[in-house]
């Protein structure tokens, strides 16, 4: 609604341009119906704007009053000194006034725009929680977080000062030329042809402004990504001895930032100067004009202060609407930027008839004809197995073959192109997301750990993990020793602040998260690939029996591990090419037997060491 | 006050363009300050002069108008160029500045890039660089140009009427304080957003990247609960700044309606007790100072207390420029025209940090010519062999020598303009692919960089690009497959021609059969005729090199020809065969 009022002033006070105009009006009101779904709740504060706005221009305008009283009273000698103190004691009450209502009009727009930005961002994050995988591959964590922060605060700052402002300015605009015009009508015609075009024009240098500045931007981040390769290729810059040229690049490049810095510097330069100079402009033009009209005897002294006091009172609401409205459009570029977070849909849904029986599920895993493009490219091709309940899975396979996309499908990270994951014969798409995920315990090869507690990142997935809960998981996951190492034991925070976890250690801490869930199915993703062969030795031993008393399918490339399955898959290419128990597999030749053999080798070398 | 003078030592160049920045400052001071005098003038002699002849005092009127534009005029443009040579200044401190630390940076040793992370390198380029900027134009020099802004007002207001300023004056003090309350409050305020802001970031950064961990896991019921915590404390923080920005501007509005009040009540009180010292015409350009004077006493009482906040930067700008850089060059560096390419170690013992003995009493030869293969397991410290004889590291016992020359006697960058590396993770430069090759080192031609291409198999795929060798590449080469890359730094070798070359040949997945025999081919052509030491994994280049070095914790084995190796060396045959099951290369996401 701010928008629109202010847009319209600007047009309707320049050439108007009707066709533009309606159309920009269409565009902003489409986009307003769902922001203004965060004005709703506010609609009393934004009265309160109105009146406090109304109270304050109002004694503003009256207070040069008492002034052009005072100055022609003593002009006429028609003043004494009760009347004097009548008029300051006046003065002073209105200030004091005025004053109060200055900073509630200030308070009540500025506190409001802060409580619209907080329910946007909590809206986007809660949004946020509720897309799927899909859609953050697609988006770099970089980008949502500008959205999140900056974005979502340029939107705020545009609310907040667009209320404040564009009330204030119209509220000053209509009440000056009101009160001008009848005082001397001459006098405010000149005012305001001489403030419209300083309004233009300082729009103009704004928008200038705003394209170098974006220009100086641009070459800022070339500057910085510069210094990141530099630094990132530090030794390819040592090795061939290229300090001398990286540093005469660099040479060339901290120029252009001067040079693009001292462009934009011309223009902000200007703003201050022409500014003032525009109303000494003004200023003087008025005591000539009003002068004359004195010494002819059609104005009063205090009147040619009065309408001085006008200049001066107008000067920075006009100036602030230009910078509103170069506000106003970013507002808007953002707010599309963080509309299109909310507009996007995730794909992995509830489906509406999804099963809400609560009744236990058979923990048993079926893939049918399944089959998984991503972008126009399959990955997975025509997958068939059953894995009963209670049993072990191994699956292994080259690189990039699909293992990680395939046990993805079972925690419904993502769903299949064709065909069906099913555990306990029902469809996972049926079953409702979170008990699905309830059932299931993951543990990521590259897993994502939380800068908290070492016990808060075990129990993650417990409702209300216990002590002797999180102390056997660690157990189990060979954590224990290294716990006992860390400065606050379970305690212990993780990340920057606090201890920074090797790979083996974080890929233990996922396996400890996700059997802490004690889950029916039990999925790893090739959590032993940091951590030595004896480490694994010890684990798979603890691992064991928690594997046995659940369903579990593990990603693996060490035979060592493998060999515990109670059937292993072979995935190459997105195909099962082999399948069986790790004695039936050694016996044909294939990717499993070239694997035993190669790291039978290894293990030769080891021992030989 | 120590930082604040060595900072002062960056202005000394510019000493002529400060003097007279500073001129035009007490310049602009004195003629805009000027002006409302030119309006008391106005207002008594023209305006209220009834004892003058109407047609002289219009006028004059007229004149005093022409004089107070022109001045104005005059002013302002002056104030303008002061404006532009004043961020000049600052922008030239801060370029020399900024080039210093750059400069700094890749002088730094290896081992500190080990230990400190790029980000943090890259704060002090930009952020703290920034903030220093600020605190030089706008600190500095603002205080300065506020200063006479003030004085200039304040003395023109004692010339018209001394007893209106002192009125005034006395209430400056206790308006400055509620001023300089209110900044310091929204400086807290602001640096409460920053944390905040900066804590929230933290932790949507984590859970926008650990999003599938918090789904899988059920857990985003209070992955939104510990969000509003830190939600509602920066919101917290917002109303804290509100509150006193709400203040800020009134209390300005406020202390200038109270001068204006002040002015009414004495000037008016003198005046009904007949003094003569008081006329409309110091009332109206009264009414005028007090528009101006609330502007560079708003700002002073702001940058007052901003110092600290850019304190801070600038310290941890010098502590990086005066790090130590650890590898020192020789006083008098040996420079011989031309390496035969003899290499030596000689007992050598090297360590990262501490006891970790890396290298354990390493010693072996390489004769001109040659090509050395080092084979070992993982950590065996073979890529560190070459990390010494290009000192990125410096050994702590023993020497490394290049044709009986300890390395240690030459200049680190005439050393290494002589050596020529291939890494096995390629950096690819922003740039186009002829940078890329040539680096622009002078003396390369185009048909240099066409031959080191051709010559490496890396002419083909280039010229197949949509502008062949003018093809820009974004960072990390994007658009080039691994082999492609890896031709593409071989080139580049190539083409600089070093004379003592040194290949790391990690196997590396995800390149296809025909771009590896392409590498290994490149490879072989890159060694002829060159010293060599290559961290061999491919079979190929094991068997052409003329001799193998057999590494194992950081100790020599055996060294040999592959079949001398094959005969004797029970370690070595198992290593071979190791290499001869290794899975086919195979081909990723």
């Amino acid at each position: 609604m701010v928008t629109r009022s202010c847009k319209a002033d600007l047009y309707s006070g320049g050439q108007a341009l009707p066709l533009r105009d309606r159309n920009r009006r269409t565009i902003i009101s489409k986009e307003e119906i769902r922001l203004g779904r965060y004005f709703m709740p506010h609609r009393a504060e934004i009265i309160a704007t109105v009146v406090c706005v109304l109270i304050s221009v109002c004694i503003n305008l009256y207070l040069p009053f008492i002034m052009r009283q005072v100055i022609d009273g003593l002009t006429d000698n028609a003043l004494d000194r009760s009347a004097l103190i009548h008029h300051l004691g006046t003065y002073l009450l209105l200030v004091v006034i005025s004053v109060l209502f200055s900073r509630l009009l200030r308070k009540i727009p500025l506190k409001l725009s802060h409580k619209i930005e907080y329910a946007l961002r909590t809206d986007v994050f809660d949004h946020l929680t509720k897309l799927d995988q899909e859609y953050y591959r697609g988006e770099r964590t970089g980008d949502l977080m500008t959205r999140m922060s900056s974005d979502i605060n340029i939107v705020r700052d545009s609310i907040g000062q667009g209320l404040l402002q564009g009330i204030r300015t119209i509220a000053v605009l209509v009440f000056a030329s009101i009160v001008m015009a009848l005082t001397d009508p001459g006098i405010a015609l000149l005012v305001f042809s001489l403030y419209l075009p300083m309004v233009v024009i300082f729009f103009l240098i704004l928008r200038v402004m705003r394209r170098q500045q974006k220009d100086l931007q641009e070459h800022v981040s070339e500057v910085s990504n510069f210094c990141q390769e530099s630094f990132a290729g530090i030794r390819c810059i040592k090795g061939f001895a290229l300090e001398r040229r990286r540093n005469t690049q660099f040479e060339g490049l901290n120029s252009g930032l001067v040079k693009k810095n001292m462009v934009l510097q011309m223009s902000r330069q200007s703003l201050w100067p022409f500014m003032a100079f525009w109303f000494s402009f003004g200023m003087i033009l008025i005591l000539n004009l009003g002068g004359r009209k004195i010494i002819s005897g059609e104005l009063t002294l205090g009147m040619l202060t009065q309408f001085i006091q006008y200049l001066l009172y107008m000067q920075w609401p006009l100036l602030a609407l230009s910078w509103t409205m170069s506000m106003m459009q970013r507002g808007k570029v953002s707010w599309v930027r963080v509309k299109e977070i909310l507009e996007s849909e995730p794909h992995i849904r509830e489906s509406g008839t999804a099963n809400t029986e609560t009744g236990k599920l058979d923990a048993s895993i079926q893939f049918r004809n399944l089959e998984l493009a991503i972008k126009g490219r399959t990955f997975l091709h025509d997958i068939n197995f059953e894995i009963p309940a209670g049993t072990t899975l191994g699956i292994t396979g080259p690189t990039g073959s699909g293992k990680t996309l395939l046990v993805s499908l079972v925690a419904r990270l993502m769903d299949p192109t064709h065909g069906t994951v099913s555990v306990g014969n029902k469809d996972i798409r049926t079953l409702p997301l979170t008990k699905l995920r309830g059932m299931i315990g993951f543990a990521a090869q590259e897993p994502v750990l939380f800068s908290r507690t070492l016990e808060h990142n075990i129990g993650f997935g417990v409702v209300k993990p216990d002590k002797n809960l999180i102390g056997w998981a660690a157990e189990i996951a060979h954590l224990r020793n290294d716990v006992e190492n860390f400065p606050d034991q379970f305690q212990t925070i993780l990340g920057e602040r606090g201890v920074t976890l090797s790979g083996g250690q974080r890929q233990r801490t996922a396996i400890s998260r996700a059997i802490a869930r004690r889950p029916d199915i039990l999925i790893l993703d090739d959590v032993l690939s940091a951590v030595d062969t004896q480490t694994e030795a010890a684990i798979m031993a603890k691992l064991q029996p928690v594997m046995a008393e659940r369903t579990a399918l593990f990603v693996s490339h060490r035979i060592s591990t493998l060999r515990y399955a109670d059937e292993i898959i072979v995935i190459e290419n997105g195909r099962i090419t082999q399948r069986g128990t790790h004695a039936e597999l050694i016996r044909h030749p294939g990717y499993y037997s070239e694997l035993n053999t190669l790291q039978q080798l290894e293990e030769k070398l080891e021992e030989g060491a | 006050m120590k930082l604040a003078k060595r900072l002062l030592a960056y202005s000394l160049p510019y000493w002529r363009s400060l003097v007279a920045a500073f001129a035009m400052i007490m310049f602009t001071s004195l003629t805009i300050n000027y002006l409302p005098v030119l309006i008391q003038r106005m207002t008594d002699q023209c305006l209220m002069n009834t004892s003058s002849p109407v047609a002289e005092r219009i006028d004059l009127l007229t004149k005093l108008g022409i004089l107070y534009i022109s001045i104005a005029a005059i002013g302002h443009l002056v104030r303008y160029f002061q404006g532009l040579l004043t961020a000049w200044i600052g922008q030239k401190i801060i370029y020399d500045l900024r080039l210093e630390v750059f400069r700094k940076v890749l002088r730094m040793q290896q081992a500190y890039f080990d230990k400190t992370a790029v980000g943090t390198l890259m704060t002090r380029v930009t952020s703290d660089i920034e903030r220093l900027q600020h605190f030089v134009t706008e600190g500095v020099v603002g205080t300065i140009a506020d200063l006479f802004m003030l004085l200039g007002i304040m003395g023109y207001m004692i010339y018209i009427s001394p007893t209106l300023s002192l009125s005034i004056f006395i209430t400056l003090p206790l308006l400055f304080a509620i001023m300089f309350y209110i900044n310091g409050k929204l400086r807290d305020a602001n640096r409460d957003i920053r944390d905040r802001q900066s804590r929230l970031n933290a932790l949507l950064q984590e859970d926008l990247t650990g999003m599938t961990t918090i789904q899988l896991f059920n857990r985003e019921a209070s992955a939104m609960a510990d969000f509003d915590k830190r939600h509602t404390h920066l919101r917290s923080a917002y109303f804290d700044e509100v509150r006193w920005f709400s203040l800020y501007f009134p209390t300005v509005e406020g202390g200038q309606a109270l001068s204006v009040l002040i002015i009414l009540a004495v000037g008016g009180l003198l005046v009904l007790n007949g003094s003569t010292a008081i006329t409309l015409g110091i009332f109206v350009a009264f009414l005028a100072y007090i528009r101006d004077f609330f502007r560079p006493l708003g700002s002073l009482s702001d940058k007052a207390g901003s110092f600290q906040v850019a304190m801070a930067s600038i310290e941890r700008i010098f502590t990086l420029l005066d790090t130590s850089e650890e590898v020192n060059e020789p006083a008098k560096p040996e420079s011989p025209d031309r390496i035969a390419g003899s290499i030596a170690f000689n007992n050598v013992w090297f360590a990262y940090n501490d006891d970790n003995w890396v290298i354990k009493d390493l010693s072996f030869a390489v004769e001109p010519g040659q090509v050395l293969a080092v084979v070992g397991a993982t950590g065996a410290g073979k890529s560190t062999v070459i990390n010494l004889i290009g000192r990125f590291y410096d050994v702590q016992q023993g020497s490394v020598s290049i044709d009986g020359i300890d390395v240690r006697r030459f200049g680190k960058h005439d050393l290494r303009s002589r050596l020529g590396y291939v890494f096995q993770d390629p950096f690819i430069f922003t740039g186009s692919i002829n940078d890329n090759i040539g680096l622009q080192t002078p003396g390369i031609s185009q048909a240099d960089m066409v031959h080191a291409a051709k010559t490496v198999n890396a002419h083909e795929f280039i010229d197949a690009m949509p502008e062949g060798y003018d093809t820009v590449m974004n960072e990390r080469g994007e658009g080039l497959s691994l082999g492609q890359k890896q031709l593409l730094v071989m080139a580049r070798t190539l083409a600089q021609n070093p004379e003592l070359l040194f290949v790391l040949d990690e196997a590396t997945a995800s390149v296809d059969t025909a771009t590896e025999i392409l590498i290994q081919d490149a490879l072989e052509k890159l060694m002829t005729n060159r010293t060599s030491i290559v961290i061999a994994h491919r079979l190929s280049t094991i068997r052409h090199a003329d001799r193998i070095l057999v590494m194992r914790h950081g100790e020599l084995v055996d060294q040999g020809t592959h079949d001398e190796l094959m005969e004797h060396d029970g370690y070595y045959r198992q290593l071979y065969e190791l290499l001869l099951h290794s899975p086919e290369e195979e081909e990723s996401l």
